[in-house]
């Protein structure tokens, strides 16, 4: 609860921080195990796993070329 | 709902606490003031150091061009750290616990893996931020690096979250000062105003230095790390689930806050552009401009460097050492004392230390660190926020009441794919330089 309204025409409203409110009872993962695998999960992930190697052979790329390895191949 | 042992004290506490005020709109402003913090915090600690130096040379090349590149990145900012205090109000938990969780050990891993890797290079550059513009001022790194990571360890071990956030807020409300200086900088406020709507081309076209700028303004503006901080941050001030609409007004002053400060900085750079400026980073247009500017201006640079720098740094460590902490099932909070939370404050602290006593190895290319990191942080952006997008649709977690609208998921993915487009942009500016002029 964000703030706990006492008669309002009479005490007004009090006010809590969160610190010192009630804990609530949030949205929990427990016993759900992983997210389900829907088709639009599936494909992200997917997409991702595809920019991720795409990336790391960038990054291979560029590196062997400061290396200088790559001045033999280049056309 | 059931209340568990140990919340009845809370329980009881509560009922007793807080603040009786007499009128609604009284209310309304007590919870805001409660609430508010992680979203202005998020915000201004991405102005870091490497957001200083990255928006400076902005407007040191191309002076107000870019301009409009930050009022897009306003709303792409606001949406996006939306979903994450959402997130964090639904669960309570953190971003690093909740990618554990919901997809498995691998992807875990990877995420934070990636996420304290970046973070640490991230924190090189405060502190070399914090080594360049001190030296300036004639305060040697050897003094200056050590006596800023023990005030930036002595922040955290106090143990309370809310004496941490109201200096961190005393912090950023210091930014305020680069408002100052634009002003003392006399820019042409009409081409300000027309460059901020209106994207113009500067003058020799798309060129690979501009496409790496934008990228690294974009890198820069959106930081992995701050899906993770607001969330830990939101779980440990444990926001509740009517905050949610002030979470948002929080986060959305930040985002307005923080791109205006980014204009502002780069106004300052747009100074230097104008009157022929050579410089590399902040501390020396700093030092250039104090002959035509006078010296507040200078100083007022350099310790608004300094400022960027620890902010930056006390927000990027904490993500790192609550994503650890959650991770490892450790004591993960402010609220803890040191003795109470060893491996978080552990991990703080090892941060802060190891990047500090890297910055003062002598020739670290410092300049090319924090460009790089922008980079970096640019590209592996995406990956972090697809895991959000994803979360964020997870209705058998969430319930209908959290997950995302369609409209939020419209916004949401064209952000993702001009991200991924960003970072593709990126690598083929690597790979086939010969695209692009140079």
């Amino acid at each position: 609860m964000a703030t706990m309204d006492v008669s309002p025409t009479t005490n007004g409203f009090r006010v809590i921080h969160p610190l010192d409110d009630v804990a609530e009872q949030k949205c929990s993962s427990d016993g759900l195990g992983q997210i389900a695998m829907t088709p639009s999960v599936r494909l992200s992930l997917k997409i991702l796993r595809g920019y991720l190697i795409l990336m790391s052979l960038m990054l291979i790329y560029h590196v062997l070329d400061l290396a200088g390895v790559l001045t033999h191949v280049k056309f | 709902m059931r209340l568990e042992e140990g919340q009845l004290d809370v329980a009881v506490k509560s009922a007793t606490n807080g603040v009786v005020v007499r009128r609604a709109w009284q209310k309304h402003v007590l919870t805001f003031l409660m609430v508010f913090g992680p979203g202005l915090i998020v915000m201004e600690a991405d102005n870091d150091a490497g957001a200083v130096s990255t928006y400076v040379q902005a407007g040191g090349q191309y002076g107000l061009h870019l301009l409009w590149l930050l009022v897009v990145l306003l709303p792409i900012c606001y949406f996006v750290q939306e979903m994450v205090a959402r997130l964090g109000i639904a669960t309570g938990k953190g971003h690093a616990a909740m990618i554990y969780e919901r997809f498995g050990n691998w992807w875990g891993r990877f995420s934070l893996f990636d996420l304290l890797a970046v973070n640490f290079l991230t924190l090189i550059t405060e502190f070399a931020a914090i080594s360049l513009a001190l030296s300036a001022m004639g305060i040697s790194s050897y003094v200056s690096v050590p006596v800023a990571a023990v005030g930036l360890t002595l922040m955290v071990v106090t143990g309370s979250y809310l004496r941490w956030e109201r200096i961190v807020i005393a912090l950023c409300l210091m930014d305020l000062t680069w408002f100052v200086l634009a002003f003392m900088m006399h820019p042409h406020w009409a081409t300000v105003a027309h460059n901020s709507i209106v994207p113009t081309m500067p003058a020799g076209g798309v060129t690979s230095s501009l496409i790496f700028l934008v990228i690294a303004i974009v890198g820069t503006t959106i930081a992995p790390w701050q899906l993770f901080f607001q969330q830990s941050c939101v779980a440990e001030k444990r926001l509740r689930f009517a905050d949610l609409k002030w979470a948002r007004l929080d986060t959305l002053i930040g985002a307005t806050f923080t791109v205006l400060v980014a204009g502002a900085m780069m106004l300052v750079g747009n100074y230097g552009f104008e009157h022929r400026v050579s410089f590399q980073d902040p501390a020396q247009l700093a030092v250039a401009l104090g002959p035509i500017a006078g010296n507040f201006v200078r100083n007022g640079v350099l310790l608004l460097m300094v400022n960027a720098a620890v902010l930056g740094t006390t927000a990027i460590s904490l993500a790192s050492a609550w994503a650890y902490g959650e991770v490892k099932g450790w004591e993960h909070s402010l609220h803890k004392k040191l003795w109470e939370a060893p491996g978080f404050y552990a991990t703080y602290m090892a941060c802060v230390g190891a990047a500090a006593a890297i910055v003062l190895i002598p020739h670290v290319p410092l300049q090319l660190i924090i460009i790089s990191v922008q980079v970096f942080a640019g590209l592996i952006l995406p990956s972090a926020i697809i895991f959000l997008q994803l979360l964020l649709n997870d209705r058998e977690l969430l319930g209908d009441r959290w997950v995302n609208r369609p409209w939020n998921n419209i916004i949401n993915w064209t952000i993702i794919v001009v991200l991924f487009a960003l970072s593709l942009l990126l690598a083929a500016q690597v790979m086939l330089p010969s695209l692009f002029k140079s």
